[in-house]
């Protein structure tokens, strides 16, 4: 400390050149401040172990199912074909083989919902949003630079995560003479889509923890969303009568499913629709946040 | 150069910041000096865009802060000491912060060794005392070399040291022609720091010039003076703007007149005077002169309930000194 002081205190060495600000220049500096937390990096290798562990799981669960459905058959005498235990799984019934890829999606889901809702959250509680907002002062390309750069990793890491989740558990289901590959119908679609579902949740969670300012708060909201809602659907489908049985599908969680499933479902929203209904959700926040970002006091 | 009028800030119903103008020139120190919850903060704040005025307006070298291309070049702040995330170190928060003016990694290295940072840049910035914090609050301000500088309590648990290099450092840079702006609680740290002052209380400013005006200026020199015949030189030396006051027998306090004018009078009129003391004024007689009836929170000495006063009591606290 104290060799230092007494020199002359700005040299103008470096500093002569004069540089102006840039999206480009906002974007790396977003980037290092993501990377440059040591909670950040751990919390993704762990994410993509988690997505792939728990997408294996549920594919070995779903192998058992159908392990057993084809030894009923063998055991009432007739010799199983790949047709008879794929024509089992009607689409819709959650056994599909397509979106093996999408298995451990939940996780990164919530892994990627709470990451973002602490990229900005987190700037709050620790005042880091003032430097940054002296630093980019019209604000928004700020916001901008933490959405983009929370949408590629999550959809890179998710997509990724995704397609090595489907690899591992093919031999499994060959085993059982399935033909299942990337050629399958679906499959390719079902990795894709999968890590823009989480893309979409991530801007999600970057709008809740702009808007509330607080962690806590906004990633109970964003679980609120995405796990709480589901269930409370579930309740509302039981009551009698056609109308409620098909309201569920609107909520955002079930708009994002049915956008990675593929074919059509009676009196269901197609898989593009159910896409178009998400983005509408995640501008829904998005924009709101963007405009109080904006005109707040920092 | 910071110019500001009429700016004013209310939150919800409470008045921070109420329609202050004032200019603060470069090539200076100009200190911004008032009792906490003057509005001292608020208008720092305004002034870097992140609070919004409630009315008026504020532009840093002829623009508004939020419309310049490069606002790290223009004006470097320290807002405050831990605008920091607490998890990143003080090495990635500057290269951060560089990064989006596309200042140079050589850049952040200067700020570090001129701060005296490097020996903890690359520990958590979260683990850093009060003063490690403003050193690299201070660093932040300098990365981009700028133009106008604002800096919100730079000493505030600094020690002796780091006062003394935060002070030389506002020098050189107003020597160099740049705007330095410096708020202090510290009429002390002030007298010696700043070449011009601006204060302010109630979000009123109540001064707003050099120095060694508001010392000299807000109180008129005094003379002490004991004589034999008080009541005789009273009658002689009162009227025409001069003011004498007899505190004890035998003892005058004279404003208006210097030491010499009063003992020529005395002479003149053969009246004995034994003592004649000049009563210099400090800063700090000055600064309490002028926020006597400004100071929101009062300390209570006898223990009456916190809160704000109304304004007409007497404030005991803030006399003592």
């Amino acid at each position: 400390m104290s060799t230092t002081i007494h020199n002359a205190p700005a040299s103008r060495s470096a500093a002569g050149a004069r540089h102006s600000l840039s999206f480009g220049g906002v974007l790396r500096s977003e980037w290092i401040k993501l990377f440059s937390l040591l909670s950040t990096r751990i919390l993704l290798v762990l994410t993509f172990a988690a997505i792939i562990g728990v997408g294996v799981l549920t594919a070995f669960v779903r192998y058992n199912i159908l392990d057993s459905m084809a030894a009923n058959a063998r055991a009432q005498g007739l010799e199983p074909s790949s047709d008879m235990l794929e024509q089992s799984m009607p689409p819709g019934s959650g056994l599909d083989l397509y979106n093996l890829p999408n298995a451990g999606l939940q996780i990164g889901i919530l892994i990627f919902g709470a990451l973002a809702v602490l990229f900005m959250a987190s700037e709050y509680a620790t005042g880091m949003i003032r430097s940054t907002m002296s630093a980019v002062p019209a604000r928004t390309p700020a916001f901008a630079a933490k959405a983009i750069i929370l949408a590629v990793v999550s959809y890179v890491i998710t997509t990724v995560a995704g397609a090595v989740t489907f690899l591992l558990s093919v031999p499994m289901f060959q085993g059982l003479g399935l033909d299942l590959s990337w050629s399958t119908d679906g499959v390719v679609y079902s990795v894709f889509t999968g890590g823009l579902y989480v893309a979409g949740v991530a801007l999600i969670g970057l709008s809740l923890g702009t808007l509330l300012r607080n962690s806590a708060g906004a990633i109970t909201v964003l679980v609120g969303i995405f796990f709480v809602i589901p269930i409370a659907a579930g309740f509302a489908s039981l009551i009698p009568g056609d109308f409620w049985k098909y309201v569920p599908q609107y909520i955002p969680s079930e708009a994002g499913g049915r956008f990675l499933a593929i074919g059509e479902i009676d009196a269901y929203i197609d898989p593009w629709q159910g896409g178009l209904l998400f983005l509408g959700y995640v501008l829904l926040f998005l924009v709101p946040a963007m405009i109080v970002l904006k005109n707040r006091d920092v | 150069m910071i110019e500001a009028t009429d700016l004013a800030k209310a939150y919800g119903g409470k008045t921070a910041v109420a329609g202050v103008s004032f200019t603060v020139r470069a090539g200076q120190v100009t200190g911004f000096l008032g009792p906490n919850g003057a509005g001292k903060s608020t208008t720092m704040r305004m002034i870097m865009g992140l609070d919004r005025p409630t009315s008026g307006s504020v532009t840093v070298n002829g623009l508004p802060y939020a419309q310049h291309k490069a606002p790290l070049h223009e004006v470097g702040a320290l807002l405050d000491a831990k605008a920091v995330h607490t998890s990143r170190s003080a090495y990635n928060h500057l290269l951060a912060m560089a990064a989006t003016h596309g200042i140079p990694k050589a850049r952040v290295h200067e700020v570090i060794e001129m701060t005296g940072l490097e020996a903890v840049a690359k520990k958590k910035a979260g683990g850093f005392s009060l003063g490690m914090g403003q050193r690299l609050g201070i660093a932040a301000a300098l990365l981009g070399d700028p133009q106008t500088l604002i800096l919100d309590e730079p000493v505030n648990g600094l020690d002796p040291e780091g006062v003394l290099w935060v002070r030389n450092l506002v020098r050189y840079l107003a020597n160099q022609g740049k705007t330095v702006f410096l708020s202090s609680h510290l009429m002390s740290e002030m007298a010696q720091t700043a070449d011009h002052l601006i204060v302010i209380g109630r979000g009123r400013i109540i001064a707003d010039a050099p120095v060694k005006d508001i010392i000299a200026g807000t109180r008129q020199a005094k003379t002490l003076v004991r004589t034999d015949d008080a009541q005789f030189l009273q009658s002689l030396l009162a009227g025409n703007g001069i003011t004498v006051d007899q505190s004890e027998p035998e003892t005058l306090t004279v404003t208006g007149l210097d030491p010499r004018q009063i003992a020529q009078v005395a002479l003149d009129n053969s009246v004995l005077v034994y003592e004649l003391t000049p009563k210099v004024s400090s800063l700090e007689d000055a600064y309490f002169d002028l926020t006597k009836d400004e100071v929101e929170y009062h300390s209570h000495l006898a223990g009456g309930p916190a809160g704000t006063q109304p304004q007409a009591a007497p404030a005991p606290a803030t006399a003592g000194k």
